[in-house]
């Protein structure tokens, strides 16, 4: 429900409580711009002494210049699609696995592009391995301690000053995948998991499910409530497979269904409200959830600039940019997580280029 | 300024307002109130103007620039170790400041508050609380929640107040004033974008003020529409504005000031809407060196009355006047049409004279 909670708490201030007067004040700049041309007390902060402006940034080129021959720049036909992180000496390199379209890889250090190469990818937290062919590549240093609320976050890039720069905003948690569906109604009267309808179209369907199926386990565990079963399918995601025990009558089977998303949502925000909240956010990740573990910063950084370290003041990575979520949520893969999943990587790649 | 002249001026203020209350309720056995009255004016009604049943105001503490790293008042950071300074400075106001702010859901909806008072006044966005008399659930950081009112709602400025059932005490944060804002001055928005969530609880973001008007801030906070009514904290941990709305901008964050909380307190506390009935007195004060006119209204009643920019107000109808904030609790428990004595110092010499207040121009929006 990660999604409509969003969209509901989003959408709140502006619905569900003011009139569409503050609506139209809240999306329009050009009113609050007029207005401080004829107010006499107002001036205007220079931007390049903004958080991320020019002048702030320059301050924090010792630990761009200590980090900037740990990140490439991944270009897939020729455009940019994400910055990765250096992990070793030999040109591997982990990025964000769902940022590489099909397309001619290449990869930009600090001054030449160099060819690269896919060698596997990691689904559980949307990592890819490429190896860079490429000398003179630093792999990063792992910060050692926690982090803390507050602390500087630093996105470095290959040039001379970071990409961008913000606090880390709250501390390491999970990130549940977005909501997939099996594709069930239950009967709500029944004390036990009766299936009332099926949703036309979703994998219980597909799989042959019937009304009036009883499911009594999922992926082998046993389960006697409707609420056991909506628990244990929310962590997986859109096109995983869950192993569903069905009962019918007197006969009891397996059925394997693929989870898919819920079909388009046709109540809730308007299309109009909804086009206003996406351009106050900005463009946002395609695969923003569904994470082990992750830090949150408030960085603005585009999806195609994940994928790099985030550094410390000391420039000792403490995650790896996975995703832009929001306005003002980015999320960082902790340091652990992301030597764990190249361990992984590095034992058993995939032969095949699985972009899509 | 030094702080303990801060402290007096609190204690002036809140003993004043308790004086208040003894006189309407029991004013024959209370001494304390009979020994703060001045024999000599006789003006009762505006020594105390329609406070009579006005809980404390939000205490308003100081801002002393020289207390800051000087990181913090340079144009940027120049260096790592000023980078490292600000880090600490930062890490500390969080834990600091983090208490205060809950999150809120009042019908459908939800946004963010925070506690002005130990008593458990919550300051919020008007459109947060919408009416009057709603019933709210409050999720403090650490997840306990409790139960409240909202009060008083100034959709025009968009403030709203909402009590916390219960006397508490709850861990408050200090108000600040917008006129010891400037633009350039690192700030940190709280709250809890998208409603309370157990395993995240705050987010907290750092920017800068970009533009600073008497009713608005403007910063590079990124906030997002969920943010709605929670605190902007400035760097001696003070709430200056509370997330009011944004723009397709990330740098447009739009805050709206705590003047109207302060200019409103009376009508806010007692569950009314509408704009505050601010007397209006055309003159912006800062605290420097005592409370100093910065700028006069060449239309309003301060210019009429003779004041000029640089005097110093040292007396409000025969009581001193030790800081901006305590002129403006005299201008916002005034009505319009009534009429100040103002005892000031300009350059060498004290001189008084009286400044008739007006009603406020129509605000800018």
């Amino acid at each position: 429900m990660i999604l409509s909670r969003h969209a509901v708490f989003g959408s709140a201030p502006f619905s569900r409580f003011a009139t569409g007067a503050l609506l139209a004040l809240a999306f329009t700049l050009g009113l609050e711009l007029a207005h401080a041309q004829t107010d006499p007390f107002a001036s205007t902060l220079p931007r390049n002494r903004f958080l991320n402006g020019t002048d702030t940034l320059r301050a924090f080129a010792p630990v761009t210049e200590a980090t900037r021959h740990s990140v490439v720049r991944l270009s897939v036909d020729e455009a940019l699609a994400a910055l990765g992180t250096v992990m070793d000496t030999n040109g591997l390199v982990l990025t964000k696995a769902s940022e590489l379209k099909k397309g001619k890889l290449t990869c930009w250090l600090t001054d030449k592009e160099v060819p690269a190469e896919l060698i596997g990818t990691d689904d559980e937290e949307d990592l890819a391995l490429v190896r860079v062919h490429a000398q003179g590549l630093v792999p990063v240093q792992w910060a050692e301690e926690d982090v803390a609320v507050g602390q500087w976050a630093i996105t470095p890039g290959t040039s001379d000053t970071p990409t961008a720069v913000g606090i880390i905003s709250a501390l390491p948690r999970r990130i549940r995948p977005r909501r997939a569906l099996i594709g069930v109604q239950f009967d709500i009267r029944a004390p036990t998991p009766k299936i009332d309808q099926l949703l036309p179209g979703l994998g219980a369907e597909k799989a042959g499910l019937k009304p009036g199926d009883i499911i009594s386990g999922v992926n082998g565990s046993s389960v006697t409530n409707r609420d056991q079963i909506t628990e244990i399918l929310r962590d997986f995601r859109e096109g995983q497979t869950v192993k569903i025990h069905i009962q019918r009558a007197e006969n009891a089977f397996d059925a394997d269904i693929t989870m898919m998303p819920p079909p388009e949502q046709t109540s809730g925000l308007s299309s109009l409200r909804q086009r206003s909240l996406n351009r106050v956010t900005g463009e946002v990740s395609q695969r923003a959830e569904g994470f082990e573990k992750v830090i949150e910063h408030d960085s603005v950084l585009q999806p195609w600039l994940c994928g790099g370290p985030l550094v410390n003041l000391e420039g000792k990575a403490i995650g790896l940019n996975i995703a832009r979520a929001g306005r003002v949520t980015t999320y960082a893969l902790p340091a652990e997580l992301v030597e764990k999943a190249f361990e992984r990587l590095k034992v058993t790649p995939v032969s095949t280029d699985t972009r899509k | 300024m030094k702080p303990a002249c801060w402290l007096l001026v609190a204690a002036f203020i809140s003993t004043a307002v308790r004086a208040d209350i003894s006189t309407t309720n029991s004013p024959s056995t209370n001494g304390i109130s009979q020994s703060l009255e001045p024999a000599s004016t006789g003006k009762q009604t505006n020594l105390y103007p329609r406070a009579f049943d006005l809980p404390e105001m939000p205490y308003t503490a100081p801002a002393d620039r020289k207390k800051l790293p000087p990181a913090l008042t340079r144009a940027t950071p120049t260096s790592v170790a000023e980078l490292q300074s600000i880090q600490k400075h930062v890490e500390a106001l969080v834990a600091r400041v983090s208490p205060t702010v809950v999150a809120v859901e009042i019908g459908n909806g939800s946004g963010s508050g925070v506690i002005i008072t130990p008593d458990g006044y919550v300051l919020t966005a008007g459109h947060v609380c919408g009416a009057p008399n709603r019933n709210v659930v409050f999720t403090f950081p650490d997840g306990k929640t409790a139960r409240g009112k909202t009060l008083g709602v100034n959709s025009v400025d968009d403030i709203g107040l909402m009590k916390i059932d219960g006397k508490g005490p709850w861990t408050n944060a200090a108000m600040g004033e917008v006129e010891d804002a400037h633009i350039g001055d690192w700030v940190l928005a709280l709250g809890h974008p998208g409603g309370f969530d157990a395993t995240r609880s705050l987010v907290v973001r750092l920017g800068r003020l970009i533009r600073v008007s008497t009713d608005m801030l403007q910063s590079d906070c990124p906030i997002s529409p969920g943010d709605s009514g929670g605190p902007l904290f400035d760097m001696y941990g003070r709430v200056i504005g509370i997330h009011s709305f944004i723009s397709t901008s990330m740098t447009a964050n739009f805050h709206v000031a705590v003047t109207p909380c302060y200019d409103g307190w009376a009508q806010l506390v007692a569950g009314l809407t509408g704009t505050a009935p601010r007397a209006y007195a055309g003159l912006v004060e800062v605290s420097d060196g005592g409370c100093r006119i910065a700028a006069v209204d060449t239309n309003g009643p301060a210019f009429t009355a003779g004041l000029k920019i640089g005097d110093i107000v040292l007396k409000v109808d025969g009581r001193d006047l030790l800081a901006a904030a305590s002129f403006r609790h005299w201008e916002a428990e005034s009505k319009p049409g009534e009429t100040l004595r103002l005892e000031i110092k300009r350059g060498d010499k004290v001189l008084s004279m009286d400044l008739a207040l007006a009603s406020p121009p129509r605000r800018r929006r």
